[in-house]
């Protein structure tokens, strides 16, 4: 009695498993992941139907199917479901100016069945696709590559931004709208830095109240080209990159920030070498301080002239920074971004006042002896002469 | 009217010893060198001043060469107070070079002659008014550039003890005062010692007649009447010799402790400026705090607000309000990185754990926006 009804319970189960996987073919969400791994998507269509060219309805048959997840030899996963609404609201949808884009323009070498893949991990998909930006974007491309991140690329540092890190891949958005997402899209591989200027002057305003003129990174870092910030000359070249607004009355009035910061670095001792070093040895490293030495750079807080005495302590702790013998009194011999005014600086007013006047009185002193002798010679040239 | 003969006679009246000659030649060559590696720093921002530096070989290198003159100058300082003592202490010689009433009516003399109002010139001695100015700038001046150039030389130092308006202060009395000098020692010394007349006796020693006539009659004729001052007996000069070289060695050795004190006394800057160690990739940084402003960029920009609405009120098809949800930071976490079958699932790559922190907290902090 036992022997029939296990058959019969056998039977059933296979059938049950059969209508199972059948099912499972149908929908296409048999995907042999881990037996193929080299074959990322199930040819579940035949090869003869593929189109010569390939529509957006022709990729979605599979892509649009939720839950296709890839799974890469070393167990990363990638969706390849696309949001067919994600592309549209991207960039590269209807509002493209050159008409929405087809599947087949970037993935321009995806016909059917697809291409066998031998990346191994995510990233190096991601490395091996980020190329096909650059049949549009060729001058972006080409910029990325100069840059910091395309050498960083090369020199084996696969984390280095590429196209899709920063713009995404289908969901692209208009990367400076809003301005906001610019820092955003660094601070994301950029972390520690982001965290510094957040709550920095500039990033306050930038991220509380959307302001319009303090700088994203992109002010002043670039953006494809981005150089290394971190040599020489960058560092010399940096003040200017500063006075770009900081020397620009209508935008610094608006904040009643003086412009006169960068003219009274220039004729102070570290500007004017500083200077002479960006003019004739920019590859030179100098250890005169440029703007973010005290400033600082990605951590930059206002300035308020209002209260002196914490004011002065900050700055002894920032000419320390370089000159770690100084003492309370050292500060003072900064004069500071304001022009040198009597009652500020009295024996520096009183020396400049008393060169102003000794060096044409001696001059004057001398030159007229000098002429009384010039006289008599003119005067025995001309016979005069007793 | 005698006119001046213009054929070069004879050097014939000794004017200086070897020992001041050589010090004039230290003297020269250190304000050349001075006057070249300093005019450059004072007007830095003109091209002349810039190519004068390119030359240099740079700021730092025009800086390091105007500090070995500066140094020259200091040791010609210590010898010329060495042979000064010699002359007065050892070789009993008048301090001839001092100021004195009578070269105030020698220059008004001078000038009237000069004007034409006195008919013979003024009867001059060895040292004239008109050396006693070179001399006496020189000297006021070269003091004036030590003591203002160790002030910027050792910045920390000087404001240990003064102010710190000295410094600036140092800056333009060494800057200004240099170029006092630059000014009257081209057109005093210069004009007086090459354009009036020129005299080379500085590098020969000897000074011709008619010079001595012209500039220092009253030498001339104490020379001719033999009424100079007594020489001291070459005996007595050995005595004193005796007593003064310990004392000049023991002088010299502590003014070359000084200097050389000077120079090394403190390391203004630090070579190199070291930057605070931040991380330059750290795509998983732990934020400090929530930060409700950079959340709210978040809301906006990573697709959140597509579905849950602007003001995270809530969209359509039941999407739920997150403004002042109730989740734990821990769920909320989840949830993001996870997603459900409605919500799509935001990596790290794309939404890094420091952006959901900020997120939450504007979600659960901050009122409406």
């Amino acid at each position: 009695m036992s022997k029939p009804t296990n058959l019969h319970r056998s039977g059933l189960l296979l059938v049950i498993v059969g209508a199972a996987m059948l099912l499972w073919a149908l929908t296409g969400l048999v995907i042999e992941t881990h037996a193929a791994p080299m074959v990322p998507e199930t040819p579940v269509l035949n090869a003869d139907d593929a189109p010569q060219t390939l529509s957006n309805e022709y990729c979605m048959l599979c892509h649009a199917k939720p839950d296709r997840v890839w799974t890469l030899p070393n167990q990363d996963t990638l969706s390849l479901t696309i949001d067919p609404s994600v592309l549209e609201k991207s960039v590269h949808g209807s509002a493209n100016p050159e008409g929405a884009l087809a599947c087949a323009d970037c993935h321009v070498d995806y016909r059917f069945p697809h291409p066998v893949q031998t990346v191994r991990t995510a990233r190096e998909f991601t490395l091996s696709r980020y190329a096909s930006c650059r049949g549009c974007h060729e001058d972006e491309y080409r910029h990325n590559q100069d840059s910091v991140h395309g050498a960083a690329l090369r020199s084996g540092r696969t984390e280095a931004a590429v196209c899709v890190d920063c713009h995404g891949a289908h969901d692209i958005q208009p990367p400076a709208e809003p301005r906001e997402r610019i820092s955003l899209t660094c601070g994301k591989c950029h972390g520690a830095i982001f965290e510094q200027y957040r709550s920095s002057v500039h990033g306050t305003a930038l991220l509380a109240e959307s302001n319009p003129d303090v700088p994203t990174c992109i002010s002043c870092h670039g953006v494809h080209n981005i150089q290394n910030p971190t040599t020489p000359l960058f560092r010399v070249r940096s003040p200017e990159l500063c006075a770009e607004c900081h020397a620009d009355q209508s935008l610094m009035a608006k904040y009643n920030i003086s412009t006169q910061v960068f003219d009274s670095y220039l004729t102070d001792f570290h500007g004017s070498t500083v200077a002479l070093f960006e003019q004739q040895d920019p590859e030179v490293p100098t250890n005169k301080a440029v703007c973010y030495d005290c400033h600082g750079v990605h951590d930059i807080q206002g300035v308020n002239r209002g209260e002196a005495q914490p004011i002065r302590e900050k700055l002894l702790a920032v000419c320390q920074q370089c000159h770690p013998g100084a003492e309370p009194n050292f500060p003072d011999a900064w004069i500071g971004h304001y022009p040198v005014e009597g009652g500020v600086h009295p024996t520096l007013t009183a020396a400049n006042g008393l060169y102003r006047l000794l060096v044409p009185v001696s001059i004057g002193i001398l030159g007229l002896l000098i002429a009384t002798d010039l006289f008599r010679r003119v005067r025995r040239l001309l016979g005069r002469d007793r | 009217m005698t006119p001046e003969p213009k054929s070069i006679e004879p050097a014939r009246y000794v004017r200086f010893s070897g020992v001041q000659r050589f010090e004039h030649l230290l003297l020269l060559i250190a304000f050349l060198g001075l006057m070249l590696t300093g005019l450059p720093q004072k007007y830095a921002v003109q091209e002349w001043a810039k190519t004068l530096l390119h030359f240099l070989g740079g700021i730092e290198s025009a800086r390091i060469l105007h500090r070995f003159f500066a140094l020259l100058l200091m040791v010609e300082v210590i010898l010329h107070v060495g042979a000064v003592g010699y002359r007065l202490f050892v070789l009993g010689k008048g301090a001839s070079l001092l100021p004195r009433l009578r070269d105030g009516r020698d220059l008004v003399n001078w000038v009237r002659h000069n004007m034409g109002s006195k008919p013979e010139r003024p009867a001059m001695p060895h040292y004239n008014f008109i050396n006693k100015l070179d001399y006496w700038l020189t000297v006021i001046g070269t003091v004036i550039l030590i003591i203002t150039g160790y002030m910027l030389w050792n910045p920390v130092a000087t404001t240990h003890l003064l102010p710190g308006d000295a410094v600036p202060t140092a800056r333009v009395i060494h800057s200004e005062q240099a170029l006092l000098m630059v000014i009257l020692v081209v057109i005093w010394h210069g004009y007086n010692t090459l354009i009036r007349r020129f005299n080379g006796s500085i590098w020969t020693g000897k000074i011709s007649r008619s010079a001595m006539v012209s500039d220092h009659g009253e030498a001339l004729q104490q020379l001719e009447n033999g009424t100079q001052a007594a020489v001291l007996s070459p005996e007595q000069i050995a005595q004193r010799r005796r007593l003064y070289v310990p004392m000049a060695v023991v002088i010299t050795i502590v003014a070359s402790v000084l200097l050389y004190a000077f120079v090394t006394f403190e390391k203004t800057a630090i070579p190199t400026i070291p930057r605070p160690e931040v991380a330059i990739f750290a795509p998983q940084i732990k934020a400090a705090e929530g930060d409700t402003n950079v959340g709210a960029v978040v809301w906006a920009t990573v697709r959140c607000a597509l579905c849950h609405g602007a003001d995270a009120a809530g969209g359509q098809d039941g999407v739920p309000a997150l403004r002042g949800t109730n989740l734990s930071f821990e769920n909320f976490f989840q949830q993001v990185r996870i997603g459900s079958d409605k919500m799509p699932a935001f990596r790290a790559e794309e939404l890094p754990d420091a952006y959901v922190l900020h997120l939450y907290t504007w979600l659960t902090t901050s009122s409406k926006p």
